[in-house]
């Protein structure tokens, strides 16, 4: 379906038709002069002195007049092109989300990207983690083969098969994303788009300048890394954008980090077979969870053979001869003297501590749109920034860093510009999380704490329970399952659950769908359970 | 009555309660009757199946159902796992042998395991356990023999039937009995069954002959008519598409007609193909008979107390309070006519019973909106009403089907097939669009589906649905993102994210 034709595009067809029409049939004069003109001479009537030309244009201009036409569709085309109605920074999970759904409404859209489609999830996030997740996931059925019954031996890991994999994986996402842009008839821009200073919002690329009355910002971040002012030598390590150009398993990894993507590479390696050490600042990992989970991921990730080191921060880091890396790390537990180790032979020292918005370089400033001190765009719940026609979607807000969120954001403002529901906003309670740990961890709602930070002690009811899952029932590797309800109020409404063990990444989603609704413990309780899942689990706590 | 009742005894009968069958609702119903302070006792027996494999406490779930199975169809998931591997970059020698012995041995160790805590589980919450074989003697007094013929005489105010079913045997054919094995003797298997044949379209039937696929075992299913009846017919014929692709061999619309045992010890197995009208013949190591399961009834000599079964069924008729045609004798699980056979159900339905007999409730068992799942090499997930029954419930003109076809990621890699994978959303088509059912095949389906089924007991309509946000990258978030209609004829195939 082709968008409809914008005022400008209209008018001037409208004109070209008006040209032909007189060229044709309108009055002698006219038609004299519109000849002269074709003709590169003044027009007949503005020279009263110049001798009248033909009566009519000879027959044979009719080519001519059609090779007018012809310019005329030519031009209106041409600058349909240019005028676009939504620029789009960011060919990332919001930004390409954003564009579509505008698209499907009949915007003219155009999509800035410098580097391949797709952003951080489709490059160098969910989907080639999830795919190393779950090369990991095999190394823990080899371990548990033999309990099932299977013989086999001689087991090796090759890393670069999957790393092969893995990228041809991405690279066909990337066509495809390209595809369904092309389809939806947006125009991608290659490169680096950064506002102007023009009095309306314009963005320029590569020299050129474009401009819509609807401008997105959805340019994602990028993994920091501490100053080498800060830390000597942070710059020797990598980033989870390093991660996935790893050509080889490292055999000595330190990550450095407690959020979830420190957790979920440090769990990948291990699992695959690299020596790791996870250096945290204090005494768990994911800290902002629900205490549940991160006690329980602690101690998962040192079950699984992650050295986790403690209240530990990285002093310096050193390139020896060899080429391995030497990390100087200062561990300091409340109560006991600061001691000072070093790890040697790191061959992969990587940095997940922390996201930062690529926004510096979008020159904000001369649009007067806001930025926080960390550099996120300001925005409202309707994702409007500071500037009127200028919005913002995904990691670059810096809330709720996940591609689901940004999809959601970008298709909602989409249909708030584009198809007339004025009201249309995402709302961002209630976000279903999955952690690729191992095992996965799912949660969504309040924490303990938040639940009684915001319900007081007396109105928050915790069901938990522990088990192990039946799979593991004749394996030699235990692996548990834990769980908790939070709930508030009389009638117990169910404001969290969290979750960690086999399974419950897909678990989740379900049980999302009942806690936005609103569901009580009561109407857990009455959903008969699926035997034998881990997910009954849930709807039988006592 | 009451007095005629009391007559074969002076004073209060010993037990409050009392459940015959230790199966998980005889035991749900009895813990929960303890709990209340009562004097409750199991009777639980095993009467030995045809080939001679018997059991502990627990019921069918325990020893020769839920557990068991879903063990050993995690056996052979590992077994497609093993070849996915090496699309991950794991080198692994092939060929992988399987040893069934290995496997069984360590199923049949944690099912004892299981009966065993059954035991201390009744111990613990002062629930007596006879492991004798109840009947009536009058409506109070139930006769419990033992294995070696000792008689217990046990009397009780309350009394609840848990007996549940058992496999049937197709008499007609010759041999059956005599060379057949059921699911009751699979699971006790020593020694790998072999070249399997499997007769029936049931769950049990696809659902032991995947995991038997999946082990590496020539299995083969043979059916009269349709897959899975009851279930929604198109999901019903991807899971069984899948299972070809997987290397399960199907005889379709083929009927057996005789088993005989070769020289060679392996057993001939004849059958008429109804398509071709032709008799065909194949030698297997094991025959399996999964057609079906009735109750056994008979023994428990209902017909002295008055309480009424389908004859055609031999199942207890109950109502709503599960109370059979006597005023103090109940039933729950799968002995009850018109039930899910499924131990969820029997266990919620004990507890609720336990409650309103003991506890002040009158909470009914709610039958509506019950999830499942099929455990089969693609496993489906079920819950509320099929395409089939929605559209005979409302006209087809009053639903509106959301569907997908969709790619799990770790089926990309792997480059495995994703053709069965596949999931649809019956909703009425009125402006609330209310889920009637949820249909989803692919892995982890039970885990998937269960907190569908609580959004959809809470009522949940399609834009509630679509208010969540998905969780990436999983195969459940698809259901979230279901958008494409059947009616509309659109490719409902899912491209990216």
């Amino acid at each position: 379906m082709s968008p409809p034709l914008l005022p400008s595009q209209l008018f001037l067809c409208y004109f070209t038709l008006f040209v032909v029409t007189l060229f044709f049939w309108g009055p002698d004069k006219v038609r004299r002069g519109l000849w002269d003109m074709l003709m590169y001479r003044s027009p007949a009537w503005s020279s009263q002195g110049v001798p009248a030309g033909p009566k009519k244009p000879p027959s044979e201009l009719l080519g001519l007049q059609i090779t007018l036409l012809c310019l005329g569709a030519v031009l209106s085309r041409a600058m349909a092109a240019a005028a676009y109605e939504l620029l789009v920074l960011g060919g990332g999970s919001g930004g390409l989300a954003g564009a579509r759904r505008a698209a499907e409404l009949g915007a003219r859209v155009a999509l800035v990207e410098p580097h391949r489609l797709g952003g951080t999830c489709v490059n160098v996030g969910c989907v080639p983690k999830k795919v190393m997740w779950n090369a990991a996931v095999h190394a823990e059925f080899i371990h548990d083969h033999p309990d099932y019954g299977f013989e086999t031996s001689g087991v090796r890991f090759n890393w670069r098969t999957i790393k092969e994999k893995r990228d041809a994986y991405v690279r066909r996402l990337n066509e495809i994303y390209e595809n369904n842009l092309n389809k939806a008839r947006i125009d991608i821009i290659h490169g680096y788009g950064k506002f102007t200073a023009d009095p309306e919002p314009t963005i320029e690329v590569n020299g050129k300048k474009y401009t819509a009355p609807h401008i997105l910002i959805a340019t994602g971040g990028f993994p920091s890394v501490p100053p080498d002012s800060e830390v000597p030598g942070a710059s020797l390590g990598i980033t989870s954008d390093g991660f996935f150009e790893l050509e080889e398993l490292p055999r000595r990894s330190v990550i450095v980090g407690a959020g979830y993507i420190a957790v979920e590479i440090a769990g990948i390696l291990s699992t695959l077979g690299s020596k790791s050490s996870l250096l945290i600042r204090r005494d768990k990992v994911l800290r902002t969870f629900d205490s549940l989970i991160s006690t329980n991921c602690t101690q998962e990730l040192e079950n699984t053979g992650v050295e986790v080191w403690k209240h530990s921060r990285v002093q310096a880091v050193t390139k020896s001869p060899s080429g391995l890396l030497e990390v100087t790390v200062m561990s300091s537990a409340p109560g006991h003297k600061p001691t000072m180790e070093v790890i040697r032979d790191v061959d992969c020292l990587l940095w997940a501590v922390g996201r930062e918005p690529n926004s510096k370089d979008l020159c904000l400033d001369r649009v007067g749109v806001e930025v926080d001190a960390r550099g996120h765009v300001v925005v409202d719940k309707f994702q409007n920034t500071s500037r009127k026609g200028v919005y913002a979607v995904g990691d670059v807000c810096g809330r709720a860093l996940l591609t689901p969120v940004a999809i959601a954001a970008g298709r909602k403002l989409a249909i708030r510009l584009f198809g007339g529901q004025r009201d249309a906003h995402l709302d961002y309670s209630n976000i279903p999380t999955v952690v690729f740990s191992h095992p996965p961890i799912g949660t969504v709602g309040l924490t303990e704490d938040e639940a009684i930070f915001a319900h007081g002690k007396d109105n928050v009811k915790i069901y938990t329970t522990s088990f192990t899952p039946l799979y593991h029932a004749v394996t030699q590797r235990k692996v548990k399952c834990v769980m908790k309800l939070v709930c508030a109020g009389k009638e117990e409404k169910v404001v969290g659950l969290h979750m960690q063990g086999l399974g419950c990444d897909e678990m989740l989603q379900g049980f999302a769908v009942a806690i936005k609704m609103g569901a009580t413990k009561a109407d857990f309780d009455n959903t008969v359970a699926i035997h034998p899942t881990s997910a009954e689990e849930l709807v039988t706590m006592r | 009555t009451r007095h005629l009742h009391f007559s074969k005894f002076i004073g209060k009968p010993e037990y409050d309660l009392l459940v015959i069958g230790g199966g998980s609702g005889g035991l749900a119903c009895a813990k929960e009757a303890a709990q209340f302070g009562r004097k409750v006792a199991v009777l639980d027996y095993v009467e030995p199946s045809p080939p001679g494999t018997k059991w502990g406490l627990g019921g069918t779930c325990v020893n020769v159902g839920c557990i068991p199975k879903k063990l050993m169809h995690q056996a052979a998931l590992l077994g497609s796992a093993l070849k996915d591997a090496q699309h991950y970059g794991w080198n692994i020698a092939h060929p992988v042998h399987h040893n069934w012995s290995e496997m069984a041995q360590a199923v049949q160790n944690y099912v004892k395991s299981l009966n065993w805590g059954h035991r201390i589980q009744l111990q613990d919450k002062k629930v007596k356990y006879f492991n004798v074989k109840g009947s009536f003697s009058d409506p109070h007094t139930i006769r419990g023999l033992t294995k070696g013929g000792k008689e217990t005489i046990l009397t009780a105010e309350k009394i609840v039937i848990a007996t549940g079913g058992r496999p049937k045997y197709p008499i007609h054919v010759a041999g059956a009995l005599e060379y057949g094995i059921t699911s009751d003797d699979l699971f006790w298997l020593k020694e790998s069954p072999g070249k399997t044949l499997v007769v029936g379209a049931s769950y049990i039937s696809l659902e032991c002959a995947g995991f038997l696929t999946g082990i590496g075992l020539d299995t083969t299913v043979m059916m009269r008519s349709i897959p899975l009846r009851g279930f929604d017919q198109q999901m019903a014929s991807l899971v069984t598409e899948y299972m070809e692709s997987y290397g399960t061999k199907f005889l379709k619309k083929c009927i057996p007609t005789k088993v005989e045992k070769l020289e060679s010890n392996r057993l001939q197995v004849t059958w008429k193909n109804t398509d071709s009208g032709t008799e065909e013949t194949d030698s297997f190591d094991t025959v399996m008979w999964a057609v079906g399961r009735a109750p056994d009834t008979k023994a428990l000599n209902l017909e002295t107390v008055g309480v009424k079964t389908n004859s055609e069924t031999g199942k207890i008729i109950v109502d709503a309070r599960e109370a059979t045609s006597v005023p103090h004798i109940y039933a729950v699980g799968d002995i009850t006519e018109g039930r899910p056979e499924l131990t969820p159900t029997a266990i919620a339905a004990g507890k609720l019973l336990a409650q309103r007999l003991f506890g002040q409730s009158s909470e009914l068992m709610d039958y509506d909106n019950v999830p499942t799942t099929v455990f089969t090499p693609l496993e489906y997930g079920c819950v509320g009403l099929s395409e089939e029954k929605a559209v005979q419930c409302y006209g087809s003109d009053n639903i509106e089907v959301y569907h997908a076809y969709y790619k799990p990621l770790e089926f990309t890699v792997a480059e495995r097939d994703a053709t069965q994978c596949y999931m649809k959303m019956v909703c009425l088509r009125e402006r609330e669009q209310r889920i009637l059912g949820l249909h989803f095949i692919g892995p982890n389906a039970g885990e998937v589906i269960q907190g569908f089924a609580l959004g959809i007991k809470c009522g949940a309509t399609y834009p509630q649905l679509m208010k969540t946000i998905g969780i990436h990258p999983t195969c459940a978030e698809e259901i979230t993102k279901l958008h494409i209609t059947k009616r509309s004829g659109l490719d409902a195939t899912v491209t990216g994210c």
